[in-house]
């Protein structure tokens, strides 16, 4: 297998264990240049290991790990890759305007500095130390790092974790500003609404591998389900044959319909003269992941250690078929 | 390399324990010692003799001060940050060295301002440049060590044994007490530490003699030892998980 040149990001079949834990299991993701993509995931799903992997701070176990064709380390040398880092990197000791200056003099051909500390919104803060600095404020020193050399990818490690929402908006403004000059962007993220505003291209990842990949657009269709639910008894089996309802279950005497397009499900349900006590309920943000991580578990193979396996056939997997790239 | 270098000395300016450790106590200290209690002779002596071992105490402190703080780096995440920006990862640790190569020196010329200008310390120009560079160039092995505790030790481990070896390098080598008043199994061992080497080669200078070859060997032996424990170091801290 190559990896193509042409990619930012180019990752094949990469595994990382540590001990028993496989953080990433068989990875494979290219990222063509100037694309945003959000890498969305639960916490431990493997976001952070990616990251590392990606910048060469963790030697994969197996599989190639390429960025702009050559490896992390030379793609860093030659200024192309930067990163902001989750925490830390704020060395003690040091002012704003003397870390983020000694940082782009280290490249080739940095941003002007006045440029980054105004694009990172630290012109009041140039002279502070590091440990006099608020959780935001650190956090914008980290994105002032990681812009000082102009780089062509930038890789973001849940960014926006620290930031109040104002922070947030104004950070997301500075980076549409930097991809619209081309740039290729990497950031993950456990908040849906981020990856749905600011990505291109969305990447859910979970338990090391990639659960569905694609735009905001077809990940929101894949997980966006709503739940109807009426008064019934009996099997939920036809029900799930209903327009738009990917899911049925009947507990407490009522049915809950998990479904995509829930005018469609009521309709029928009224037709059907089974509208009783009808309660519609939005998808809500933790049903998306709830969604995503299950379907990572249906395909799951059969293994001594791994969940038990369920059947293939099930409704959530038959509509997730299409749109979900699942890596075994 | 020299931005980062820069940086460091900066860093290493504004720490009290370095300004306090390795500045303000070994200078306090010569004042102390070869004022009070001493008098005549002895104290043209003193003022000799402790101008050179408080300068080499100040300069082992400093030199450790600033390996040590390389611990403190790792859990900070600056040795990360470091492996994310275009800077080879050998002139980072070449960087630190030069670092821990300047920070001894305030210590150096501080004592010795403090004998030349308070303790009336006179002698031939050559001997005071020989003696500021011997004091200087000595450093390195100190440095060295300093870069293997820190390359190889956690940030609490790293300034305990910090100061137990520098301690221990003050005492043994003679530089707090003179190594005439030990026992001769004591001096024996003591001749053979590197802080005895260090500071044995400037005060033989101070007394008009030719500093020993031995000893200069000794010193060179320990220079070699704590660079291959400060390479290793290095190497295994690295290394990529």
């Amino acid at each position: 297998m190559t990896n193509d040149a042409n990619d930012a990001v180019s990752l094949r079949d990469v595994t990382k264990r540590f001990g028993a834990v496989r953080a990433v299991d068989g990875l494979s993701l290219d990222i063509p240049a100037g694309q945003t993509v959000a890498l969305l995931g639960p916490n431990g799903a493997g976001k952070s290991t990616t990251i590392g992997l990606l910048l060469g701070l963790l030697a994969p176990g197996s599989g190639t790990v390429r960025v702009f064709g050559d490896s992390p380390e030379n793609a860093i040398r030659s200024g192309r890759l930067a990163a902001m880092p989750q925490e830390g990197g704020l060395v003690p000791r040091t002012t704003v305007r003397e870390l983020v200056g000694f940082v782009s003099g280290t490249y080739r051909s940095p941003l002007p500095l006045e440029e980054v500390l105004a694009t990172a919104g630290l012109e009041g803060l140039a002279g502070r130390r590091m440990e006099r600095l608020s959780g935001g404020q650190a956090q914008r020193v980290r994105f002032a790092l990681a812009l000082a050399g102009d780089p062509d990818l930038i890789l973001l490690d849940e960014p926006t974790a620290a930031l109040d929402v104002r922070a947030r908006r104004e950070f997301w403004e500075s980076m549409r500003a930097f991809a619209a000059r081309g740039k290729t962007i990497l950031f993950s993220t456990h908040y849906l609404e981020e990856a749905d505003e600011y990505a291109d291209r969305v990447v859910v990842i979970d338990r090391g591998r990639i659960a569905a990949d694609g735009t905001s657009r077809e990940i929101k269709r894949l997980v966006a389900l709503s739940t109807v639910s009426v008064t019934a008894a009996g099997h939920a089996a036809p029900l799930e044959r209903l327009p738009g309802v990917v899911s049925a279950e009947i507990r407490g005497g009522r049915a809950h319909l998990r479904t995509r397009d829930a005018d469609a499900t009521v309709m029928a349900l009224a037709a059907a003269g089974a509208v009783r006590d009808i309660e519609v309920v939005p998808a809500a943000l933790e049903d998306a992941f709830i969604a995503l991580t299950e379907l990572t578990e249906l395909t799951e193979p059969a293994g001594p250690a791994g969940p038990a396996p369920r059947p293939a056939s099930g409704p959530v997997s038959g509509s997730a078929a299409a749109l979900t790239e699942v890596e075994v | 390399m020299l931005g980062y270098i820069r940086l460091e000395v900066t860093r290493t300016l504004r720490d009290p324990a370095y300004v306090i450790m390795g500045f303000a106590m070994p200078v306090t200290m010569y004042l102390l010692f070869t004022n009070l209690g001493v008098t005549g002779d002895d104290r043209v002596m003193a003022a000799l003799y402790v101008m050179v071992n408080m300068a080499a105490f100040g300069a082992i402190g400093s030199a450790f001060n600033n390996g040590g703080g390389i611990a403190e780096d790792r859990s900070a995440g600056w040795l990360r940050q470091l492996r994310i920006v275009p800077l080879a990862p050998v002139r980072v640790v070449a960087g630190k060295a030069a670092t821990g190569m300047l920070v001894v020196l305030p210590v150096i010329i501080g004592v010795s301002l403090a004998a030349a200008l308070l303790n009336g310390v006179r002698m031939e120009a050559w001997q005071w440049i020989s003696i500021v560079l011997l004091l200087w160039a000595g450093s390195l092995p100190f440095t060295l060590l300093g870069l293997a505790f820190g390359y190889l030790f956690s940030g609490q481990t790293a300034s305990v044994l910090n100061i137990a070896a520098n301690m221990s390098m003050a005492i043994i080598g003679g530089l707090w007490l003179p190594t005439e008043a030990f026992p001769s199994w004591l001096r024996a061992v003591a001749e053979w530490t590197p802080s005895f080497g260090y500071a044995d080669l400037s005060r033989k200078v101070a007394f008009g003699e030719a500093p020993g070859v031995a000893t200069a060997l000794t010193l060179t032996g320990w220079l070699v030892a704590f660079g291959i424990l400060a390479v290793y170091g290095y190497r295994r801290s690295g290394r990529v998980g």
